[in-house]
């Protein structure tokens, strides 16, 4: 095992579990307030990428500029997450607040199908592949190893600056702090004058959008095919369970771990790629079933 | 001010308020008792549109049991739950201006509503930069009252509030009551209670409230 191997799968690591965070917070943030697991998250990762990679395509055939891709991921991300996530919110989800988590889980698994199928109808089961991005930002050398500075500096700082982002907005901004306050004791929060539904749809509409985001970070990184998405909702569910549901600070440090832990196998285990997230995620629950910053609280599911 | 006009409640087909009548007049402070299960809490919720009721709420001449539960705060009524429920994740001073920040309050008006709720409340512009979380039970009680003192310009609905408070404590919430009613004479008060006799000295009227209905409203014959 030399070092550089080692380096290697730490820049991988780091890289994939920056994409992994973005998705699962989103995940974690959706649940924290609505309490509603939706399976159809990963699904949200999928569309994103899917648009980025048809956007960025469709623009270099235009011959536009290939910076422009960076604010692009921006607005793929936003548009696809306030269409489908505002509609799913609007129209689906505001119907079944009241009703049992089974049934909550079930609609949105239903959603995840239909969007899979809505995949493949509109992009086909042909893979797209836009790495114009990864080309624009060059590489750079870690400790003797060539490496994507998209992947080695820009997708960790994407994955802090939306910690960090996050983090602010909900400490320091009253849409921020409704939200907090609904996370809380929704009753109370009504009972001061907060429009609950309105921040249900606030925070899915964030929530998904930050999945999307994920994928489109994503797109120029790894070929755009159907089946992504229900990977990284998998992947989701065990940083999500690894950190504590609910937990953003958490689930960053579980993105990380299990990135890292699925890169080194893939270095140096690769029977392991696979089942490497989810031995984290069991090994940490045998110790704390609550997860790594999880508090105790009455099961949900 | 308010009027409840057989107001029903049902809770997974039981039911909880079986057509209460209550009427509250302009500056009346009400002393709402029962035991626990009469559905004391349930008329407050149902006021507050936080549970789903039949028969009519009006306050000020309007009918407001149409008006979603989030706006209702806006129409002047605070409510302080039986349990505080401050949110662990602000400091005091933010739970007591969030539902001013809510409403969109302007700088002006949030900081004479503020004043206010220390007049009456001092020791709660010492504590406010502490975390809500860390405050006790008494104290958080004292919270309660001041957020809810924010938005309730012309209603207050106060749920046990001196249930678990020390003696000390009780005396003091009970103090900050009457200072509040003699700072603001307009200001209808509905403080429910399982012990009556905490509410004599400063409320008008006593409504007793048993099996969902209500029972017995009786004038006191107070010191003021």
């Amino acid at each position: 095992m030399s070092l550089q191997i080692l380096v290697l799968a730490a820049l991988d690591g780091i890289a994939y579990g920056a994409l992994v965070f973005l998705v699962a917070v989103g995940m974690t943030l959706v649940f924290g307030v609505m309490r509603i697991l939706n399976v159809a998250h990963g699904s949200f990762y999928a569309l994103g990428a899917y648009a980025a990679a048809s956007l960025g395509i469709a623009m270099a055939g235009m011959g536009l500029s290939p910076w422009l891709a960076f604010p692009m991921f921006i607005v793929a991300a936003a548009v696809v997450g306030i269409t489908v996530g505002g509609l799913m919110e609007r129209f689906l989800l505001q119907r079944i607040y009241g009703y049992e988590e089974t049934l909550q889980l079930l609609v949105t698994f239903a959603v995840f199908m239909m969007l899979e199928n809505v995949q493949r109808l509109v992009w086909g089961v042909q893979p797209y592949f836009y790495s114009d991005p990864l080309r624009q930002l060059g590489n750079v050398n870690v400790a003797g190893i060539t490496y994507t500075a998209y992947q080695t500096l820009f997708l960790p700082l994407v994955a802090l600056a939306v910690l960090f982002g996050l983090r602010f907005f909900l400490r320091y901004t009253l849409a921020g702090s409704v939200i907090v306050a609904v996370t809380e004791d929704r009753e109370a929060a009504t009972a001061i004058g907060i429009n609950a539904r309105r921040v249900f749809f606030l925070t899915f509409v964030i929530g998904v959008t930050l999945a999307s985001l994920g994928g489109a970070l994503a797109s120029p990184t790894t070929s755009v095919l159907p089946g992504m998405g229900a990977e990284m909702i998998v992947l989701s569910f065990a940083v999500a369970a690894t950190a504590g549901l609910g937990q953003i600070e958490g689930a960053a440090i579980a993105a990380l771990l299990i990135g890292l832990g699925r890169s080194m196998a893939v270095f140096f285990a690769p029977e392991f790629e696979v089942v490497m997230p989810y031995l984290i995620m069991v090994l940490v629950l045998l110790i704390r079933p609550e997860g790594l910053f999880g508090k105790t609280t009455a099961r949900k599911i | 001010m308010l009027d409840l006009k057989n107001l029903h409640v049902s809770i997974a087909s039981t039911p909880i308020l079986r057509g209460v009548n209550l009427t509250v007049g302009h500056g009346e402070t009400v002393a709402f008792v029962g035991r626990n299960g009469a559905g004391k809490t349930t008329t407050l919720r149902a006021t507050m549109g936080l549970v789903a009721s039949t028969g009519d709420i009006v306050l000020d001449g309007r009918a407001i049991d149409k008006v979603p539960a989030h706006e209702r705060p806006g129409l002047g009524i605070g409510y302080a739950p039986e349990d505080r429920r401050l949110f662990s994740a602000f400091t005091v001073e933010e739970n007591i201006r969030l539902p001013a920040r809510v409403a969109n309050l302007s700088g002006d008006e949030t900081k004479r509503r503020l004043d206010r709720v220390y007049s009456i409340l001092p020791e709660l512009k010492e504590m406010g930069p502490r975390p809500a979380g860390s405050v006790s039970g008494g104290q958080g009680k004292m919270v309660a009252l001041g957020r809810a003192l924010m938005l309730g310009t012309k209603l207050v609905l106060l749920d046990e509030p001196f249930q678990g408070l020390a003696p000390v404590l009780a005396n003091r919430y009970a103090e900050a009551l009457r200072a509040l009613r003699d700072q603001d004479r307009s200001l209808s008060l509905i403080i429910t209670e399982s012990n009556p006799g905490l509410l004599k000295s400063f409320a008008e009227r006593i409504v007793t409230i048993e099996r969902g209905e209500i029972q017995q409203s009786e004038l006191v014959e107070a010191v003021h």
